[in-house]
């Protein structure tokens, strides 16, 4: 399988004249729905680092095709947000199938050494403030050249998520309370952009000074920014660094200066708590679909099945946030 | 129950405790990353047989006194919240919602920060 996969990956990179042998191939423990592999190319004299990352042709109901997660990247990269260098794209009918090519990134993307390692013990207390602003460049992209990405307003996806959840049959009293109480809120009265969907550890690359990079665009959509912000701040993406609000690092009002440095709309903390709990709603309705794949046999695996009884993690997040005074 | 020890809790954790110490550090990374799900998911299932019954009753005691059923089910609940036939701002519908929530993240799991939080 590797040497088919090489093979296709040599194809694929003579179209972007880049010619050479293709080393140490090996996949990277990546997200639930996607292959990751990093691989060499062996020039005449240089060695050069890339990073595939292939979609297996079927999304998840909120998800984009890879191939236009790079079309997409390829547009922040425009604005000067930092995000990784696309080299080539496959289509789904291509050798390759969805995917694409995009150079290495050097530095950490899995949460719990960003979190733990000395390394980047410097880089943590500037993080929210750099995330912040990084928030707020991909909230100026040019929406009208992203013809791909659907247009959702907060409630459009409430009601998605809403009926999304309603379709697994597993009725949950704390989701239907959740539902209720997020149809009364404030969302922010502002002005539709380009939403990452999922900007969080994991999704970005960070190096002793910081943020290096961002990835991962495939829950990206056009809708209210804010999410981005509330997104970052559930207890879900803080991997057990409760206190650190945002992300398991940094502090909320670390990040909503950042943001603010950039975004001509000010955002106040009451407005990301709202969020806060929307994208923790949000999380567990994504939960419910990964498991639903596996419990629905359209594929087996362990980690699907697994992210099922995750469900119950966003649950206590929002009964805390909601009646126990968390944050 | 009519079957010979080991009882289902021993059997799970034999293979939790094979593939720890035999296989994870024989197989590559991304594997070794998979076999950290397996044994999450086999800790899941023993916490589920050895606490799941106390919990699920705990829940259904506060329950039975709240919408005063016979057979009160979670199903029943999370519709009349739906439907709103019950009041949002009832502080025993509060309790019971984070006593539910909180039995089920203690089979889940119960490292879980927010959890830690609650019960310390």
């Amino acid at each position: 399988m590797t040497e088919e996969l090489s093979i296709a990956l040599q194809n694929k990179l003579l179209e972007a004249n880049i010619e050479g042998k293709i080393l140490n191939l090996v996949p990277l423990t990546g997200g639930a729905s996607k292959e990751i592999w990093k691989f060499e190319v062996q020039d005449t004299d240089e060695i050069k680092q890339y990073i595939l990352r292939k979609g297996s042709g079927i999304e998840g109901p909120l998800a984009i095709k890879t191939s236009d997660e790079a079309l997409l990247q390829q547009e922040v990269k425009k604005i000067n947000a930092p995000v990784p260098e696309i080299v080539a794209v496959s289509s789904l009918d291509e050798e390759l199938g969805d995917s694409y090519i995009m150079k290495f990134v050097e530095g950490e993307s899995i949460p719990r050494k960003v979190l733990r390692d000395n390394e980047y013990k410097d880089a943590l207390p500037l993080l929210a403030f750099q995330c912040g602003e990084s928030i707020a460049k991909i909230h100026e992209v040019e929406v009208n050249n992203l013809h791909y990405l659907q247009e959702k307003t907060p409630m459009d996806q409430l009601n998605e998520l809403y009926s999304t959840y309603e379709s697994f049959n597993q009725p949950s009293p704390m989701f239907e309370y959740t539902y209720l109480w997020l149809k009364d809120q404030d969302f922010g009265d502002i002005k539709a952009s380009l939403v990452h969907g999922d900007f969080r550890l994991g999704n970005i690359i960070v190096s002793n000074s910081g943020l290096e990079s961002i990835i991962d665009w495939e829950l990206a959509h056009i809708g209210n920014p804010l999410q981005d912000l509330g997104w970052i701040c559930g207890n879900s993406w803080r991997f057990g660094q409760n206190e650190k609000v945002v992300g398991g690092f940094g502090d909320l009002e670390d990040l909503l200066k950042g943001y603010n440095s950039i975004s001509k709309f000010k955002v106040n903390e009451n407005l990301v708590r709202t969020w806060q709990v929307f994208g923790t709603f949000r999380w567990g309705v994504i939960c419910l679909i990964q498991a639903a794949a596996h419990l629905n046999g359209s594929v087996n695996s362990i980690e699907k099945a697994a992210i099922g009884r995750r469900v119950s993690e966003t649950e206590i997040d929002i009964a805390d946030l909601l009646f126990l005074g968390g944050k | 129950m009519i079957f010979d020890k080991p009882n289902s809790v021993d059997l799970l954790e034999a293979i939790s405790h094979f593939l720890n110490t035999k296989i994870k550090s024989e197989v590559p990374a991304h594997l070794a990353f998979k076999i950290r799900i397996i044994e999450n998911v086999l800790n899941i299932v023993i916490r589920e047989i050895e606490k799941g019954d106390k919990l699920s009753n705990e829940v259904m005691t506060q329950l039975q006194s709240l919408i005063e059923t016979d057979e009160p089910t979670i199903e029943a609940l999370a519709l009349l919240i739906k439907d709103e036939k019950i009041d949002l701002e009832d502080q025993d519908l509060k309790k019971l919602l984070v006593t539910l929530s909180k039995n089920k993240i203690a089979v889940d799991n119960p490292n879980y920060s927010t959890f830690k939080k609650l019960i310390e």
